[in-house]
Protein backbone atom coordinates (compact mmCIF):
# COMPACT_ATOMS: atom_id res chain seq x y z
CA UNK A 1 0.00 0.00 0.00
CA UNK A 2 1.51 3.29 -1.09
CA UNK A 3 1.29 6.36 1.13
CA UNK A 4 -0.72 8.07 -1.60
CA UNK A 5 -3.40 5.44 -1.44
CA UNK A 6 -3.51 5.88 2.32
CA UNK A 7 -4.33 9.57 2.00
CA UNK A 8 -6.90 8.90 -0.66
CA UNK A 9 -8.58 6.41 1.63
CA UNK A 10 -8.56 8.88 4.47
CA UNK A 11 -9.80 11.91 2.54
CA UNK A 12 -12.60 10.35 0.55
CA UNK A 13 -14.88 9.57 3.54
CA UNK A 14 -14.33 13.05 4.93
CA UNK A 15 -15.19 14.68 1.61
CA UNK A 16 -18.22 12.42 1.34
CA UNK A 17 -19.34 13.30 4.86
CA UNK A 18 -18.85 17.01 4.19
CA UNK A 19 -20.81 16.85 0.96
CA UNK A 20 -23.55 14.81 2.57
CA UNK A 21 -23.72 17.27 5.45
CA UNK A 22 -24.10 20.20 3.06
CA UNK A 23 -26.87 18.43 1.16
CA UNK A 24 -28.53 17.71 4.51
CA UNK A 25 -28.52 21.43 5.30
CA UNK A 26 -30.13 22.50 1.99
CA UNK A 27 -33.71 22.59 3.34
CA UNK A 28 -32.52 24.73 6.26
CA UNK A 29 -30.65 27.14 3.97
CA UNK A 30 -33.66 27.38 1.68
CA UNK A 31 -35.91 28.19 4.64
CA UNK A 32 -33.42 30.77 5.82
CA UNK A 33 -33.37 32.41 2.40
CA UNK A 34 -37.15 32.30 2.15
CA UNK A 35 -37.56 34.06 5.50
CA UNK A 36 -35.39 37.02 4.53
CA UNK A 37 -36.22 37.37 0.84
CA UNK A 38 -39.65 38.23 -0.60
CA UNK A 39 -41.11 35.18 -2.34
CA UNK A 40 -41.10 36.71 -5.84
CA UNK A 41 -37.37 37.52 -5.64
CA UNK A 42 -36.69 34.11 -4.18
CA UNK A 43 -38.13 32.46 -7.28
CA UNK A 44 -36.77 34.77 -9.94
CA UNK A 45 -33.39 35.92 -8.71
CA UNK A 46 -30.19 34.23 -7.68
CA UNK A 47 -28.28 34.75 -4.40
CA UNK A 48 -27.09 38.18 -5.59
CA UNK A 49 -30.63 39.45 -6.07
CA UNK A 50 -31.53 37.94 -2.70
CA UNK A 51 -28.79 39.83 -0.90
CA UNK A 52 -30.04 43.11 -2.39
CA UNK A 53 -33.60 42.42 -1.22
CA UNK A 54 -33.05 41.25 2.36
CA UNK A 55 -35.89 42.23 4.66
CA UNK A 56 -37.21 41.42 8.10
CA UNK A 57 -40.84 42.03 7.26
CA UNK A 58 -41.74 38.35 7.38
CA UNK A 59 -40.63 38.10 11.00
CA UNK A 60 -42.67 41.13 12.02
CA UNK A 61 -45.61 39.68 10.14
CA UNK A 62 -45.28 36.21 11.69
CA UNK A 63 -44.82 37.77 15.12
CA UNK A 64 -48.01 39.81 14.69
CA UNK A 65 -50.13 37.03 13.17
CA UNK A 66 -49.35 34.64 16.01
CA UNK A 67 -48.53 35.72 19.59
CA UNK A 68 -45.12 34.03 19.59
CA UNK A 69 -43.93 35.83 22.71
CA UNK A 70 -46.80 34.31 24.66
CA UNK A 71 -46.22 30.89 23.06
CA UNK A 72 -42.56 31.07 24.08
CA UNK A 73 -43.53 31.87 27.63
CA UNK A 74 -46.04 28.99 27.68
CA UNK A 75 -43.48 26.53 26.36
CA UNK A 76 -40.90 27.66 28.92
CA UNK A 77 -43.41 27.35 31.77
CA UNK A 78 -44.63 23.90 30.86
CA UNK A 79 -41.28 22.42 29.83
CA UNK A 80 -39.21 23.74 32.74
CA UNK A 81 -42.04 23.42 35.24
CA UNK A 82 -42.33 19.77 34.27
CA UNK A 83 -38.57 19.30 34.50
CA UNK A 84 -38.49 20.74 38.02
CA UNK A 85 -41.21 18.31 39.14
CA UNK A 86 -39.58 15.37 37.36
CA UNK A 87 -36.22 16.00 38.99
CA UNK A 88 -37.92 15.60 42.36
CA UNK A 89 -39.97 12.51 41.45
CA UNK A 90 -37.14 10.64 39.71
CA UNK A 91 -34.61 11.38 42.46
CA UNK A 92 -36.95 10.16 45.20
CA UNK A 93 -38.11 7.07 43.31
CA UNK A 94 -34.66 6.25 41.94
CA UNK A 95 -33.22 6.48 45.44
CA UNK A 96 -35.86 4.22 46.94
CA UNK A 97 -35.30 1.60 44.24
CA UNK A 98 -31.51 1.79 44.48
CA UNK A 99 -30.85 2.09 48.19
CA UNK A 100 -33.84 1.17 50.34
CA UNK A 101 -35.23 -2.22 51.27
CA UNK A 102 -38.97 -2.69 51.27
CA UNK A 103 -41.62 -5.25 50.40
CA UNK A 104 -42.99 -5.34 46.87
CA UNK A 105 -39.86 -3.86 45.31
CA UNK A 106 -39.96 -6.21 42.30
CA UNK A 107 -43.61 -5.47 41.63
CA UNK A 108 -43.05 -1.72 41.82
CA UNK A 109 -40.04 -2.06 39.55
CA UNK A 110 -42.27 -3.82 37.04
CA UNK A 111 -44.84 -0.99 37.20
CA UNK A 112 -42.16 1.46 36.11
CA UNK A 113 -41.11 -0.94 33.38
CA UNK A 114 -44.66 -0.80 31.96
CA UNK A 115 -44.21 2.88 31.25
CA UNK A 116 -41.07 2.19 29.23
CA UNK A 117 -43.03 -0.25 27.07
CA UNK A 118 -46.09 1.96 26.63
CA UNK A 119 -45.19 5.52 25.60
CA UNK A 120 -47.67 8.21 26.58
CA UNK A 121 -48.16 9.21 22.92
CA UNK A 122 -50.13 6.02 22.34
CA UNK A 123 -52.43 6.69 25.29
CA UNK A 124 -53.76 10.09 24.15
CA UNK A 125 -57.39 8.98 24.10
CA UNK A 126 -57.76 7.56 27.64
CA UNK A 127 -55.48 10.25 29.08
CA UNK A 128 -57.63 12.92 27.49
CA UNK A 129 -60.68 11.37 29.15
CA UNK A 130 -58.85 11.41 32.48
CA UNK A 131 -58.05 15.11 32.07
CA UNK A 132 -61.72 15.81 31.35
CA UNK A 133 -62.66 14.01 34.56
CA UNK A 134 -60.06 15.95 36.55
CA UNK A 135 -61.03 19.26 34.93
CA UNK A 136 -57.43 19.73 33.78
CA UNK A 137 -58.08 20.49 30.11
CA UNK A 138 -56.37 23.61 28.77
CA UNK A 139 -53.94 23.83 31.68
CA UNK A 140 -50.21 23.50 32.30
CA UNK A 141 -50.71 20.71 34.81
CA UNK A 142 -52.78 18.85 32.21
CA UNK A 143 -49.91 18.99 29.73
CA UNK A 144 -47.44 17.84 32.38
CA UNK A 145 -49.49 15.11 34.06
CA UNK A 146 -48.65 12.07 31.88
CA UNK A 147 -44.92 12.79 32.23
CA UNK A 148 -44.60 13.56 35.93
CA UNK A 149 -43.68 9.95 36.69
CA UNK A 150 -40.76 9.12 34.43
CA UNK A 151 -39.59 5.52 34.24
CA UNK A 152 -36.63 6.53 32.09
CA UNK A 153 -35.50 9.14 34.62
CA UNK A 154 -36.16 6.87 37.59
CA UNK A 155 -34.06 4.06 36.11
CA UNK A 156 -31.32 6.48 35.12
CA UNK A 157 -31.11 7.80 38.69
CA UNK A 158 -31.39 4.32 40.17
CA UNK A 159 -28.32 3.27 38.14
CA UNK A 160 -26.42 6.38 39.21
CA UNK A 161 -27.31 6.04 42.91
CA UNK A 162 -26.25 2.40 42.93
CA UNK A 163 -22.72 3.45 42.11
CA UNK A 164 -22.38 5.78 45.10
CA UNK A 165 -20.11 4.08 47.69
CA UNK A 166 -21.86 2.63 50.74
CA UNK A 167 -19.37 4.29 53.09
CA UNK A 168 -20.55 7.78 52.16
CA UNK A 169 -24.13 6.86 52.94
CA UNK A 170 -23.27 5.09 56.18
CA UNK A 171 -21.17 7.97 57.37
CA UNK A 172 -24.04 10.38 56.91
CA UNK A 173 -26.56 7.97 58.41
CA UNK A 174 -24.56 7.39 61.55
CA UNK A 175 -24.12 11.14 61.72
CA UNK A 176 -27.86 11.21 62.36
CA UNK A 177 -29.02 12.28 58.94
CA UNK A 178 -32.39 10.98 57.77
CA UNK A 179 -32.88 9.53 54.28
CA UNK A 180 -34.01 12.78 52.73
CA UNK A 181 -30.90 14.49 54.05
CA UNK A 182 -28.72 11.65 52.82
CA UNK A 183 -30.27 11.96 49.37
CA UNK A 184 -29.88 15.73 49.32
CA UNK A 185 -26.43 16.12 50.87
CA UNK A 186 -24.69 12.91 49.79
CA UNK A 187 -26.28 11.46 46.66
CA UNK A 188 -27.48 14.39 44.55
CA UNK A 189 -24.18 16.32 44.62
CA UNK A 190 -22.32 13.37 43.07
CA UNK A 191 -24.98 12.53 40.45
CA UNK A 192 -25.14 15.84 38.61
CA UNK A 193 -24.12 14.26 35.31
CA UNK A 194 -27.13 11.92 35.00
CA UNK A 195 -29.43 14.69 36.25
CA UNK A 196 -28.10 16.93 33.47
CA UNK A 197 -28.43 14.16 30.89
CA UNK A 198 -32.04 13.60 31.92
CA UNK A 199 -32.72 17.35 31.80
CA UNK A 200 -31.42 17.70 28.24
CA UNK A 201 -33.53 14.78 27.03
CA UNK A 202 -36.64 15.93 28.86
CA UNK A 203 -36.39 19.55 27.72
CA UNK A 204 -35.74 18.69 24.06
CA UNK A 205 -38.50 16.10 23.99
CA UNK A 206 -41.20 18.26 25.53
CA UNK A 207 -40.10 21.51 23.87
CA UNK A 208 -40.79 19.73 20.57
CA UNK A 209 -43.97 17.98 21.63
CA UNK A 210 -47.05 18.69 19.54
CA UNK A 211 -49.93 16.20 19.54
CA UNK A 212 -50.71 16.10 23.26
CA UNK A 213 -50.63 19.90 23.76
CA UNK A 214 -52.66 20.33 20.56
CA UNK A 215 -55.38 18.03 21.86
CA UNK A 216 -55.73 19.40 25.35
CA UNK A 217 -55.11 23.13 24.96
CA UNK A 218 -57.46 25.67 23.43
CA UNK A 219 -56.39 29.09 24.68
CA UNK A 220 -53.50 31.36 23.75
CA UNK A 221 -52.52 31.55 27.44
CA UNK A 222 -51.56 27.87 27.55
CA UNK A 223 -50.71 26.78 24.01
CA UNK A 224 -47.03 26.06 23.40
CA UNK A 225 -44.85 27.15 20.48
CA UNK A 226 -45.26 24.00 18.41
CA UNK A 227 -49.04 24.32 18.37
CA UNK A 228 -48.77 28.02 17.60
CA UNK A 229 -46.46 27.30 14.68
CA UNK A 230 -48.76 24.62 13.27
CA UNK A 231 -51.65 27.12 13.31
CA UNK A 232 -49.49 29.76 11.62
CA UNK A 233 -48.42 27.23 8.99
CA UNK A 234 -52.04 26.46 8.21
CA UNK A 235 -52.94 30.10 7.72
CA UNK A 236 -49.82 30.95 5.70
CA UNK A 237 -50.22 27.91 3.49
CA UNK A 238 -53.68 29.05 2.47
CA UNK A 239 -52.35 32.47 1.51
CA UNK A 240 -49.13 30.99 0.10
CA UNK A 241 -47.18 33.36 2.37
CA UNK A 242 -43.99 31.37 2.29
CA UNK A 243 -41.82 34.07 3.79
CA UNK A 244 -44.11 34.23 6.81
CA UNK A 245 -44.17 30.45 7.15
CA UNK A 246 -40.37 30.30 6.97
CA UNK A 247 -39.96 33.08 9.49
CA UNK A 248 -42.30 31.30 11.91
CA UNK A 249 -40.39 28.07 11.46
CA UNK A 250 -37.10 29.79 12.25
CA UNK A 251 -38.53 31.59 15.28
CA UNK A 252 -39.30 28.17 16.76
CA UNK A 253 -36.23 26.24 15.58
CA UNK A 254 -33.32 28.66 15.90
CA UNK A 255 -33.02 28.73 19.72
CA UNK A 256 -32.73 24.93 19.69
CA UNK A 257 -30.16 25.00 16.91
CA UNK A 258 -28.04 27.47 18.88
CA UNK A 259 -28.36 25.34 22.00
CA UNK A 260 -27.21 22.24 20.12
CA UNK A 261 -24.25 24.06 18.62
CA UNK A 262 -23.20 25.10 22.13
CA UNK A 263 -23.61 21.79 23.95
CA UNK A 264 -23.16 19.33 21.12
CA UNK A 265 -21.15 16.87 23.17
CA UNK A 266 -23.47 16.72 26.19
CA UNK A 267 -26.41 16.55 23.86
CA UNK A 268 -24.97 13.55 22.04
CA UNK A 269 -24.19 11.73 25.27
CA UNK A 270 -27.60 12.44 26.77
CA UNK A 271 -29.37 11.11 23.74
CA UNK A 272 -27.27 7.97 23.82
CA UNK A 273 -28.26 7.44 27.44
CA UNK A 274 -31.91 7.96 26.50
CA UNK A 275 -31.63 4.84 24.39
CA UNK A 276 -30.16 2.74 27.16
CA UNK A 277 -33.27 1.70 28.96
CA UNK B 1 -14.16 7.84 59.58
CA UNK B 2 -17.50 6.02 59.95
CA UNK B 3 -16.34 4.73 63.33
CA UNK B 4 -15.65 8.16 64.67
CA UNK B 5 -19.08 9.34 63.65
CA UNK B 6 -20.63 6.28 65.25
CA UNK B 7 -19.21 6.94 68.67
CA UNK B 8 -20.05 10.59 68.45
CA UNK B 9 -23.73 10.10 67.73
CA UNK B 10 -24.33 6.77 69.44
CA UNK B 11 -27.97 7.12 70.54
CA UNK B 12 -28.94 10.61 69.50
CA UNK B 13 -30.14 9.95 65.97
CA UNK B 14 -33.56 11.50 66.16
CA UNK B 15 -32.35 14.46 68.22
CA UNK B 16 -29.66 15.55 65.84
CA UNK B 17 -31.82 15.05 62.79
CA UNK B 18 -34.68 17.13 64.09
CA UNK B 19 -32.27 20.01 64.33
CA UNK B 20 -31.68 19.93 60.57
CA UNK B 21 -33.64 21.66 57.89
CA UNK B 22 -34.87 18.51 56.13
CA UNK B 23 -36.27 16.71 59.17
CA UNK B 24 -38.58 13.72 58.86
CA UNK B 25 -40.78 12.26 61.63
CA UNK B 26 -38.98 9.58 63.64
CA UNK B 27 -41.32 6.89 62.25
CA UNK B 28 -39.86 7.47 58.81
CA UNK B 29 -36.30 6.83 59.90
CA UNK B 30 -36.60 3.16 58.94
CA UNK B 31 -36.11 2.23 55.29
CA UNK B 32 -39.47 0.66 54.46
CA UNK B 33 -41.84 3.52 55.23
CA UNK B 34 -39.48 6.04 53.67
CA UNK B 35 -39.30 3.99 50.48
CA UNK B 36 -43.06 4.06 50.03
CA UNK B 37 -43.15 7.76 50.77
CA UNK B 38 -40.40 8.44 48.21
CA UNK B 39 -42.17 6.33 45.60
CA UNK B 40 -45.62 7.74 46.25
CA UNK B 41 -45.56 10.73 43.83
CA UNK B 42 -44.32 8.58 40.95
CA UNK B 43 -46.68 5.72 41.74
CA UNK B 44 -49.74 7.98 41.84
CA UNK B 45 -48.99 9.39 38.39
CA UNK B 46 -47.99 5.99 37.01
CA UNK B 47 -51.29 4.57 38.20
CA UNK B 48 -53.43 7.38 36.80
CA UNK B 49 -51.60 8.07 33.51
CA UNK B 50 -50.05 4.73 32.55
CA UNK B 51 -51.92 1.86 34.21
CA UNK B 52 -55.45 3.22 34.30
CA UNK B 53 -55.38 4.25 30.61
CA UNK B 54 -54.40 0.71 29.62
CA UNK B 55 -57.36 -0.70 31.54
CA UNK B 56 -59.66 2.01 30.26
CA UNK B 57 -58.69 1.51 26.63
CA UNK B 58 -59.14 -2.26 26.91
CA UNK B 59 -62.63 -1.68 28.28
CA UNK B 60 -63.35 0.98 25.66
CA UNK B 61 -62.32 -1.29 22.80
CA UNK B 62 -65.09 -3.72 23.76
CA UNK B 63 -67.78 -1.03 23.90
CA UNK B 64 -69.47 1.35 21.49
CA UNK B 65 -71.25 4.62 22.10
CA UNK B 66 -74.99 4.56 21.61
CA UNK B 67 -76.37 7.98 22.37
CA UNK B 68 -75.06 8.77 25.80
CA UNK B 69 -74.30 5.28 27.03
CA UNK B 70 -71.66 2.71 26.23
CA UNK B 71 -72.86 -0.71 25.08
CA UNK B 72 -70.84 -3.90 25.22
CA UNK B 73 -70.15 -5.03 21.65
CA UNK B 74 -67.54 -7.75 22.15
CA UNK B 75 -64.95 -7.87 19.38
CA UNK B 76 -67.02 -5.79 16.92
CA UNK B 77 -64.64 -2.86 16.98
CA UNK B 78 -61.71 -5.10 16.12
CA UNK B 79 -63.72 -6.77 13.35
CA UNK B 80 -64.45 -3.33 11.94
CA UNK B 81 -60.80 -2.30 12.04
CA UNK B 82 -59.61 -5.37 10.20
CA UNK B 83 -62.45 -5.56 7.66
CA UNK B 84 -63.14 -1.92 6.80
CA UNK B 85 -61.14 -0.89 3.67
CA UNK B 86 -60.29 2.51 5.17
CA UNK B 87 -58.68 1.11 8.31
CA UNK B 88 -57.11 -1.74 6.36
CA UNK B 89 -55.42 0.95 4.29
CA UNK B 90 -54.26 2.63 7.51
CA UNK B 91 -52.76 -0.63 8.77
CA UNK B 92 -51.01 -1.21 5.44
CA UNK B 93 -49.67 2.36 5.41
CA UNK B 94 -48.37 1.91 8.94
CA UNK B 95 -46.71 -1.43 8.21
CA UNK B 96 -45.04 0.05 5.13
CA UNK B 97 -43.92 3.14 7.00
CA UNK B 98 -42.54 1.16 9.92
CA UNK B 99 -40.73 -1.29 7.62
CA UNK B 100 -39.11 1.53 5.67
CA UNK B 101 -38.13 3.17 8.90
CA UNK B 102 -36.62 -0.07 10.22
CA UNK B 103 -34.45 -0.41 7.11
CA UNK B 104 -33.49 3.24 7.23
CA UNK B 105 -32.56 3.19 10.89
CA UNK B 106 -30.35 0.13 10.51
CA UNK B 107 -28.69 0.55 7.09
CA UNK B 108 -28.81 4.32 6.81
CA UNK B 109 -27.79 4.73 10.45
CA UNK B 110 -24.85 2.36 10.10
CA UNK B 111 -23.59 3.90 6.87
CA UNK B 112 -23.79 7.42 8.27
CA UNK B 113 -22.04 6.29 11.45
CA UNK B 114 -19.19 4.73 9.43
CA UNK B 115 -18.81 8.03 7.58
CA UNK B 116 -18.91 9.95 10.86
CA UNK B 117 -16.35 7.67 12.48
CA UNK B 118 -13.29 9.52 11.20
CA UNK B 119 -10.58 10.28 13.71
CA UNK B 120 -10.72 13.93 12.72
CA UNK B 121 -10.18 16.71 15.23
CA UNK B 122 -12.96 19.01 14.07
CA UNK B 123 -15.39 16.22 13.24
CA UNK B 124 -18.01 18.07 15.30
CA UNK B 125 -18.65 20.49 12.45
CA UNK B 126 -19.33 17.58 10.14
CA UNK B 127 -21.76 15.98 12.56
CA UNK B 128 -23.70 19.14 13.32
CA UNK B 129 -26.16 18.94 10.38
CA UNK B 130 -27.34 15.52 11.49
CA UNK B 131 -27.60 16.45 15.16
CA UNK B 132 -29.40 19.71 14.44
CA UNK B 133 -32.34 18.01 12.76
CA UNK B 134 -32.78 15.57 15.67
CA UNK B 135 -33.21 18.42 18.10
CA UNK B 136 -35.67 20.45 16.03
CA UNK B 137 -39.41 20.03 16.63
CA UNK B 138 -41.10 17.79 14.08
CA UNK B 139 -43.56 20.62 13.46
CA UNK B 140 -40.73 22.91 12.29
CA UNK B 141 -39.19 20.14 10.23
CA UNK B 142 -42.54 19.43 8.61
CA UNK B 143 -43.15 23.08 7.76
CA UNK B 144 -39.68 23.29 6.21
CA UNK B 145 -40.62 20.34 4.01
CA UNK B 146 -44.05 21.72 3.25
CA UNK B 147 -42.10 24.51 1.65
CA UNK B 148 -39.59 22.15 -0.02
CA UNK B 149 -42.41 20.08 -1.51
CA UNK B 150 -44.53 23.00 -2.63
CA UNK B 151 -45.16 22.65 -6.38
CA UNK B 152 -44.62 26.35 -7.08
CA UNK B 153 -41.81 27.55 -4.81
CA UNK B 154 -40.46 24.22 -3.60
CA UNK B 155 -36.80 23.54 -4.17
CA UNK B 156 -37.22 19.80 -4.52
CA UNK B 157 -38.80 19.90 -7.95
CA UNK B 158 -36.06 22.23 -9.18
CA UNK B 159 -33.33 19.91 -7.93
CA UNK B 160 -34.99 16.78 -9.32
CA UNK B 161 -35.72 18.65 -12.56
CA UNK B 162 -32.03 19.36 -12.85
CA UNK B 163 -31.39 15.63 -12.55
CA UNK B 164 -33.93 14.92 -15.29
CA UNK B 165 -36.67 13.62 -12.99
CA UNK B 166 -40.14 14.96 -13.87
CA UNK B 167 -41.78 17.49 -11.55
CA UNK B 168 -44.53 16.20 -9.32
CA UNK B 169 -46.92 17.49 -6.76
CA UNK B 170 -45.47 15.39 -3.97
CA UNK B 171 -48.00 15.68 -1.21
CA UNK B 172 -51.11 15.52 -3.44
CA UNK B 173 -50.03 12.42 -5.31
CA UNK B 174 -51.39 9.28 -3.56
CA UNK B 175 -48.33 7.30 -4.66
CA UNK B 176 -45.78 9.86 -3.51
CA UNK B 177 -47.37 11.28 -0.36
CA UNK B 178 -46.37 8.49 2.05
CA UNK B 179 -42.78 8.25 0.72
CA UNK B 180 -42.79 12.04 0.97
CA UNK B 181 -43.67 11.86 4.67
CA UNK B 182 -41.02 9.22 5.11
CA UNK B 183 -38.34 11.48 3.63
CA UNK B 184 -39.25 14.11 6.21
CA UNK B 185 -38.86 11.56 9.00
CA UNK B 186 -35.59 10.30 7.49
CA UNK B 187 -34.17 13.80 7.31
CA UNK B 188 -35.01 14.42 10.94
CA UNK B 189 -34.08 11.08 12.52
CA UNK B 190 -31.23 9.51 10.55
CA UNK B 191 -28.63 11.18 12.76
CA UNK B 192 -30.33 9.80 15.88
CA UNK B 193 -29.85 6.21 14.77
CA UNK B 194 -26.33 6.93 13.51
CA UNK B 195 -25.40 8.11 17.02
CA UNK B 196 -25.94 4.64 18.47
CA UNK B 197 -23.89 2.98 15.75
CA UNK B 198 -21.21 5.63 16.15
CA UNK B 199 -20.95 4.83 19.86
CA UNK B 200 -20.73 1.12 19.02
CA UNK B 201 -18.03 1.66 16.38
CA UNK B 202 -16.00 3.80 18.75
CA UNK B 203 -16.10 1.14 21.42
CA UNK B 204 -14.56 -1.44 19.04
CA UNK B 205 -10.84 -1.99 19.56
CA UNK B 206 -8.80 -0.07 16.95
CA UNK B 207 -6.73 -3.05 15.82
CA UNK B 208 -9.82 -4.99 14.74
CA UNK B 209 -10.73 -2.39 12.14
CA UNK B 210 -7.13 -1.68 11.21
CA UNK B 211 -6.19 -5.31 10.68
CA UNK B 212 -9.02 -5.51 8.19
CA UNK B 213 -7.68 -2.67 6.05
CA UNK B 214 -4.32 -4.36 5.58
CA UNK B 215 -4.83 -7.33 3.31
CA UNK B 216 -6.55 -5.61 0.44
CA UNK B 217 -9.98 -6.37 1.84
CA UNK B 218 -12.69 -4.37 0.08
CA UNK B 219 -14.97 -2.05 2.02
CA UNK B 220 -17.96 -4.33 1.48
CA UNK B 221 -16.13 -7.39 2.74
CA UNK B 222 -15.05 -5.50 5.81
CA UNK B 223 -18.59 -4.26 6.38
CA UNK B 224 -20.17 -7.64 5.85
CA UNK B 225 -17.74 -9.86 7.76
CA UNK B 226 -16.25 -7.64 10.43
CA UNK B 227 -18.32 -4.57 11.24
CA UNK B 228 -21.80 -6.06 10.82
CA UNK B 229 -21.30 -9.01 13.23
CA UNK B 230 -19.53 -6.81 15.77
CA UNK B 231 -22.30 -4.22 15.95
CA UNK B 232 -25.14 -6.76 15.98
CA UNK B 233 -26.29 -5.91 19.54
CA UNK B 234 -26.61 -2.28 18.42
CA UNK B 235 -28.49 -3.37 15.33
CA UNK B 236 -30.97 -5.18 17.50
CA UNK B 237 -31.36 -2.18 19.73
CA UNK B 238 -31.60 0.34 16.88
CA UNK B 239 -34.25 -1.70 15.07
CA UNK B 240 -36.33 -1.84 18.25
CA UNK B 241 -36.25 1.90 18.84
CA UNK B 242 -36.63 2.43 15.08
CA UNK B 243 -39.97 0.65 15.17
CA UNK B 244 -41.10 2.30 18.40
CA UNK B 245 -40.11 5.70 17.08
CA UNK B 246 -41.84 5.42 13.73
CA UNK B 247 -45.07 4.09 15.26
CA UNK B 248 -45.35 7.32 17.26
CA UNK B 249 -44.75 9.72 14.37
CA UNK B 250 -47.81 11.77 13.67
CA UNK B 251 -46.90 15.46 13.82
CA UNK B 252 -45.84 15.62 10.17
CA UNK B 253 -49.14 14.07 9.11
CA UNK B 254 -50.93 16.96 10.81
CA UNK B 255 -48.83 19.64 9.17
CA UNK B 256 -48.35 18.13 5.72
CA UNK B 257 -51.26 15.92 4.65
CA UNK B 258 -53.91 15.33 7.35
CA UNK B 259 -53.99 11.71 6.24
CA UNK B 260 -54.71 12.54 2.59
CA UNK B 261 -54.78 12.38 -0.34
CA UNK B 262 -57.33 9.60 -0.32
CA UNK B 263 -56.10 8.19 3.00
CA UNK B 264 -52.66 7.57 1.45
CA UNK B 265 -50.90 8.91 4.54
CA UNK B 266 -53.29 7.72 7.23
CA UNK B 267 -51.08 6.19 9.94
CA UNK B 268 -52.34 4.24 12.95
CA UNK B 269 -51.86 6.97 15.53
CA UNK B 270 -53.42 9.59 13.25
CA UNK B 271 -56.35 7.22 12.81
CA UNK B 272 -56.74 7.05 16.60
CA UNK B 273 -56.87 10.85 16.64
CA UNK B 274 -59.39 11.09 13.80
CA UNK B 275 -61.73 8.42 15.12
CA UNK B 276 -61.47 9.48 18.75
CA UNK B 277 -61.29 13.25 18.56
CA UNK B 278 -62.93 14.15 15.26
CA UNK B 279 -65.69 11.57 14.88
CA UNK B 280 -65.97 10.64 18.59
CA UNK B 281 -65.92 6.93 17.80
CA UNK B 282 -64.13 6.10 21.01
CA UNK B 283 -64.69 2.37 20.62
CA UNK B 284 -62.91 2.21 17.27
CA UNK B 285 -60.15 4.54 18.48
CA UNK B 286 -59.69 2.40 21.60
CA UNK B 287 -59.50 -0.76 19.53
CA UNK B 288 -56.77 0.70 17.34
CA UNK B 289 -54.93 1.82 20.49
CA UNK B 290 -55.14 -1.76 21.79
CA UNK B 291 -53.66 -3.02 18.51
CA UNK B 292 -50.79 -0.55 18.94
CA UNK B 293 -50.32 -1.67 22.55
CA UNK B 294 -50.19 -5.29 21.42
CA UNK B 295 -47.43 -4.45 18.94
CA UNK B 296 -45.48 -2.54 21.59
CA UNK B 297 -45.87 -5.40 24.08
CA UNK B 298 -44.63 -7.91 21.52
CA UNK B 299 -41.60 -5.74 20.86
CA UNK B 300 -40.88 -5.53 24.59
CA UNK B 301 -41.13 -9.32 24.97
CA UNK B 302 -38.85 -9.90 21.98
CA UNK B 303 -36.32 -7.50 23.46
CA UNK B 304 -36.54 -9.24 26.82
CA UNK B 305 -36.05 -12.69 25.24
CA UNK B 306 -33.10 -11.41 23.25
CA UNK B 307 -31.43 -9.93 26.31
CA UNK B 308 -32.00 -13.16 28.28
CA UNK B 309 -30.39 -15.16 25.50
CA UNK B 310 -27.41 -12.87 25.30
CA UNK B 311 -26.84 -13.08 29.01
CA UNK B 312 -27.13 -16.85 28.70
CA UNK B 313 -24.52 -17.23 26.01
CA UNK B 314 -21.97 -14.76 27.29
Amino acid sequence: MTPQRMTWQKTLPIVALGFFGLVWMVPLFWTLAAAFVPTTELLNGGPLVWLQNLHFGAFEQAWSVAPFARFYLNTIIWVFGLLAIQLVTISLAGFALARLDFRGKDQIFFLFLTQLMVPATVLILPNYQTLVALGWLDSYQGMMAPYIASAFGTFLMRQAFKQVPRELEEAARSDGANWLQVLWHVFLPVTRAPLLAFSIVSVTYHWNEFLWPLLITSSVEVRPLTVGLALLVQSSEIGAQWDQLSAGTLIVAVPILILIALVQKQFTNSFLSSGIK
Amino acid sequence: MPNRLHTQNGGGESNSSSARSLALPAVLQSGGAVAYLFLLPSLVFLAVFTLWPIVSVLWGSLHARRGRSQIFVGMDNFDRIFSDPFSQQVILNTVGYVTLSLLMSVFGGLMLAILMNQGLKNIGYFRFPFLATIAMPMVSVASIWLFMYSPRVGLLNDILGGLGIPRSNWLSDPDLALPGLFVVYLWKQLGYFALFYLAALQSLPDDVLEAATLDGVTFWQKLRHIIWPLVSPTTYFVSTIGVLNSLQQVDHVFVLTQGGPNNATGLALYYVYEQGFKWFKTGIASAMTVVLLAVLLTMAILQFVYLERRVHYE
